[in-house]
């Protein structure tokens, strides 16, 4: 299985992600319509649009939360389209969520623990982990990484609000990522928490490819290389920042009215 | 219908098989074989009538309990419990005042009220806890249980049915033919068809109701979205509170049913809890067509059952709903 | 990844680090009323008299057993079972049926210790593929499914005189003897249940800590997102469920020793909601809940009679004093009786001293 895997990477290595006339419905409403969407290993890319384009839907659909109507999606070669959800975090896919999606009744150190747990074995293991746990080592860099060091023994639920959102990040970047979709990481963060995620999005090794969703243009322009815009469930737009930016029909549509 | 042929076809297939085979059975006459086999035409008759007519009493328990759950995602527990009250209330009056008719409307009204009280008195304070409203519930039947017991005792009670239902009636459907060439036809009792004939207009009732008034609407609305529900500014307490009083009723129209049909004493409310649980788990929460279907199902393997296969009835019963359970989890008639 | 490994994991060297990562594991440890509660536990076969021992004590240890198994379902995986005492039962049947017993014509009379396991292990079974079939829907519609399994299982064992003898059940069960000592009497029976409940204890308060215990509470707060840490959160589910039939069949074997006999009435309906009350009026939060409730129950219904007539009450009306104290228990604490009691004290001890370390947000 794993041999099989491997060498289908190594067939598709082209492309990290790559999604194939992607549609989802809601009863009779097209959330997506054939989304046709390729993203090159380490590649970081911008999705723009308005509420209601649909970007969340796509990644639902990306990580199965939802699986699509129709369509096919490869991750780096395979295609993951009918797989479960887990099947397709244990293969290096990773998200994060528009409202934090934590576990408030754990303490920090338990939801980034549980995170590392996830993409490794033993995720039934009868054993509590010992001091030189490999995957307590983990967990205890991750949660520095993410500056939450002083309150990792809290229950999350008492947490400020850009504490969760770190939180969020750390529990994505558990493991070992090839490939990450960022929903919103920046809403509601301080310019100084801001600051902090640039940091944290633009030190990410560079074999970590990414997706961003985010309404801010500043932070959206400087940790990507590429952008595609979405407009009612469909490909709009995709270019390089500058070219999307200064596109008249992407300015009428995202910063004229769309910006509900 | 012409959907369901097109998505599932077979399913739809297996359906319509079934069907054949359980019409053919009751209305052809049996090759000799076929009795030697599985015994007589009558017995088979009778345990299919019994089901059907049983099914129709399971229907007016699990209709209110599937009612209440889809409006107010209320898993009343307590169900059984007004399912009882509503038989010893039906069997105190019709042995006060003698008339049967009167012991329904008395029944109806009486846990209609109890379920007003309730609703009014506990649920409203807990909204959206589903968890701890039924917690609630279990409480109740413990209570109500024992209430009764305290009033009513252990004994056995049993509704006295009419002089004017009593006996039976001869059905147009053949058992057999005499040596003679006679024809001999089916006779059924009366009060069991008449009752079957009560729940099927009560269930069709319920469902124009449901489909064709304005409160019906905005019941249904409110089974398929309660915000929205909440959001149209409808008295939305007032229609709990009716959607209570109407499942409550309901439940105690059948205690007196069950009453007339078998008998009334402790432990029926906890199989006629299982029962609604069972006959809702199969049709689809919070479905009426669902709680109909269901009822009809569940009545007719639980007759079958006992008289083919007796010391196993209740496996059958348990396996079509993990059937169910494995291949349609949200039941046989709902959406989603 | 560069970032994350350029800053420097550094583990506490000293010896109180492994100190209170212990305490944290095993609270109990620095609590001198756990200490006091396992002393009396221990010694008191001195201070009790053998109803006291078996009646009380020992019935107190099973039926907290099997509601353990309830607590540890509802308290990590938010999974409400009411199948837990029919796990149980079963086990209970499968000691008479396969062990020995006065109903010749049913018991294969296998020696206890090959009964045993294969109860424990059928049961198991049992309980995880009702489990199994219990997870295909989500949220209240556990309780139904689990009640309806109950059910049908209550009224099977009525019905069926093969396996499970009818309404009469199975009686005169045999109870193991070696090493000289018969182990159904009063004082080496209390032991054995006391053990066998330590260990269940412990058992749930160590897992519920582990990587399958954590990952649990997470499935419970939110399984869409443990599927999105690469977790199957309906396999964690299951699993969980498998553990809890066999605490749950653990607790049906010795019940089918204490009493000795197993009939319909043991697995009734009414004694599977018992499981859940007991759960609850104890607090389904932490596992010591459903000893302490277990406790309470029990002392109701041996003594409720009694203080009942002496107050010149009905006696018989203990059911409705469960019905009434369990629907006071839903409506005033979610926490059961030992939420209420740490309530109480906390409310005592912020009174004379303020609590510190005020956070933001």
């Amino acid at each position: 299985m794993d041999s099989v895997a491997q060498r289908l990477s190594v067939v598709g290595a082209g492309a990290a992600l790559e999604l194939r006339g992607v549609t989802r419905l809601f009863g009779a409403l097209a959330a997506l319509t054939d989304v046709t969407i390729t993203v090159r290993p380490g590649e970081r890319r911008a999705i723009l649009g308005s509420n209601g384009a649909g970007k969340t839907t796509l990644f639902n659909c990306i990580t199965g939360d939802f699986p699509p109507s129709s369509g096919t999606i490869r991750f780096f070669g395979e295609d993951i389209t009918q797989f479960p959800p887990y099947e397709r975090i244990r293969r290096g896919l990773r998200r994060t969520y528009q409202i934090s999606a934590l576990f408030p009744g754990l303490t920090v150190q338990d939801n980034v623990y549980l995170a590392c747990r996830g993409v490794s074995r033993g995720r039934f293991s009868f054993l509590r982990p010992g001091q030189n746990d490999a995957l307590m080592h983990a967990t205890e860099t991750l949660v520095q990484a993410v500056h939450l060091t002083g309150v990792k023994d809290q229950r999350v639920a008492e947490l400020a609000h850009g504490q969760q959102r770190q939180l969020e990040i750390a529990l994505a970047l558990a493991g070992a990522p090839r490939f990450i979709l960022f929903d919103e990481p920046a809403a509601g963060l301080s310019p100084t928490e801001r600051r902090e995620l640039i940091e944290i999005l633009t030190s990410l090794p560079a074999h970590i490819g990414y997706i961003i969703i985010e309404h801010d243009m500043d932070v959206a322009l400087r940790v990507v290389e590429s952008v595609t815009m979405m407009h009612n469930g469909r490909i709009f737009k995709e270019g390089p920042p500058r070219e999307i930016e200064s596109d008249p029909e992407v300015q009428e549509l995202y910063l004229g009215g769309g910006h509900e | 219908m012409a959907r369901f042929i097109e998505r599932h076809p077979v399913w739809a297939l297996i359906v319509i098989i079934a069907v054949a085979v359980l019409a053919w059975l009751v209305f052809a006459i049996w090759p000799p074989g076929l009795e030697a086999a599985i015994g007589r035409k009558r017995v088979f008759l009778n345990a299919v009538l019994n089901g059907i007519t049983l099914g129709g009493l399971y229907f007016l328990v699990a209709s209110g309990f599937t009612l209440i759950f889809g409006l107010m995602r209320n898993v009343n527990l307590a169900h059984g419990s007004l399912y009882l009250f509503g038989g010893y209330v039906g069997y105190a009056v019709s042995t006060w005042t003698g008339s049967w008719i009167l012991s329904f409307i008395v029944a109806f009204v009486a846990v209609a009220l109890v379920g007003v009280i309730l609703q009014l008195a506990v649920f409203r304070r807990m909204e959206g806890q589903d968890l701890r409203q039924t917690m609630v519930t279990i409480g109740l039947s413990i209570v109500f249980a024992d209430l009764m017991l305290w009033v009513f005792g252990g004994d056995f009670y049993q509704v006295q049915t009419p002089t004017w239902l009593i006996g039976p009636v001869q059905l147009p459907l053949l058992t057999a033919i005499k040596s003679s060439g006679e024809p001999v036809y089916l006779q059924y009792p009366l009060v069991r068809l008449v009752i079957f004939a009560a729940s099927v207009v009560i269930g069709i009732a319920m469902w124009l109701a449901l489909n064709r008034t304005r409160i019906g609407m905005i019941v249904r609305a409110g089974v398929d979205d309660r915000d929205i529900l909440a959001a149209t500014g409808v008295r939305i307490q007032l229609v709990f509170v009716l959607v209570f009083a109407l499942g409550a009723g309901l439940a105690g129209i059948a205690g007196v049913v069950g009453g007339t049909f078998q008998s009334l004493s402790p432990g029926e409310d906890t199989r006629f809890l299982l029962a609604s649980l069972v006959v809702v788990i199969v049709g689809g929460m919070g479905s009426i067509p669902g709680a109909a279907l269901g009822a009809v199902i569940i009545g007719l393997a639980e007759q079958l059952g006992s008289v083919y296969i007796p010391t196993y009835a209740i496996v059958v019963t348990f396996l079509i709903m993990v059937l169910v359970l494995a291949l349609r989890p949200q039941g046989l008639l709902a959406r989603r | 990844m560069s970032l994350l490994q350029s800053t420097q994991f550094r583990p506490d060297p000293s010896t109180s680090t492994t100190r209170r990562a212990l305490l944290r594991a095993w609270p109990e440890f620095q609590n001198p009323v756990a200490w006091l509660v396992a002393l009396i536990l221990v010694i008191m076969p001195l201070i009790a008299n053998g109803f006291f021992l078996i009646e009380i004590f020992a019935t107190t240890l099973i039926l907290g057993i099997i509601a353990l198994s309830l607590m540890f379902l509802a308290g990590y995986g938010g999974m409400v079972s009411l199948m837990q005492l029919t796990i149980a039962g079963f086990a209970g049947y499968m000691v008479a049926v396969f062990g020995m017993s006065g109903n010749a014509n049913i018991s294969l009379g296998w020696p206890w210790w090959l009964a045993t396991p294969m109860a424990l292990a059928l049961a198991t079974l049992f309980g995880t593929l009702g489990g199994a079939l219990a997870v295909r829907t989500e949220g209240i519609y556990t309780i139904m499914i689990t009640l309806a399994i109950g059910a049908a299982f209550y009224y099977f064992t009525n019905q069926n005189w093969a396996i499970f003898n009818g309404h009469t059940g199975i009686n005169t069960v045999a109870t193991p003897h070696f090493w000289g000592v018969d182990w159904r009497s009063d004082i080496a029976f209390y032991y054995v249940t006391l053990g066998v409940a330590a260990i269940c204890y412990f058992a749930v308060q160590y897992v519920s800590r582990a990587p399958f215990g954590l990952a649990l509470q997470g499935v419970r707060d939110n399984s869409r997102r443990m599927a999105a840490l690469g977790f199957n959160p309906n396999a964690h589910r299951i699993a969980a469920y498998a553990f809890a039939a066999f605490i749950a069949a653990l607790g049906g074997v010795l019940q089918v020793w204490n009493y000795r006999q197993i009939s319909p009435g043991s697995v009734s309906v009414g004694a599977c909601i018992d499981v859940l009350i007991i759960a609850v009026v104890g607090g389904i939060t932490r596992p010591i809940g459903p000893f302490v409730g277990a406790l309470i129950f029990v002392l109701l219904r041996t003594f409720a009679l009694d203080v009942l007539i002496k107050l010149g009450l009905d006696g018989n009306r203990f059911r409705l004093l469960i019905g009434l104290g369990f629907l006071a228990i839903v409506f005033w604490s979610s926490d059961g009786v030992i939420g209420l009691w740490e309530r109480w004290r906390r409310r005592n001890t912020s009174s004379t001293q303020r609590s510190g370390g005020g956070r933001h947000g």
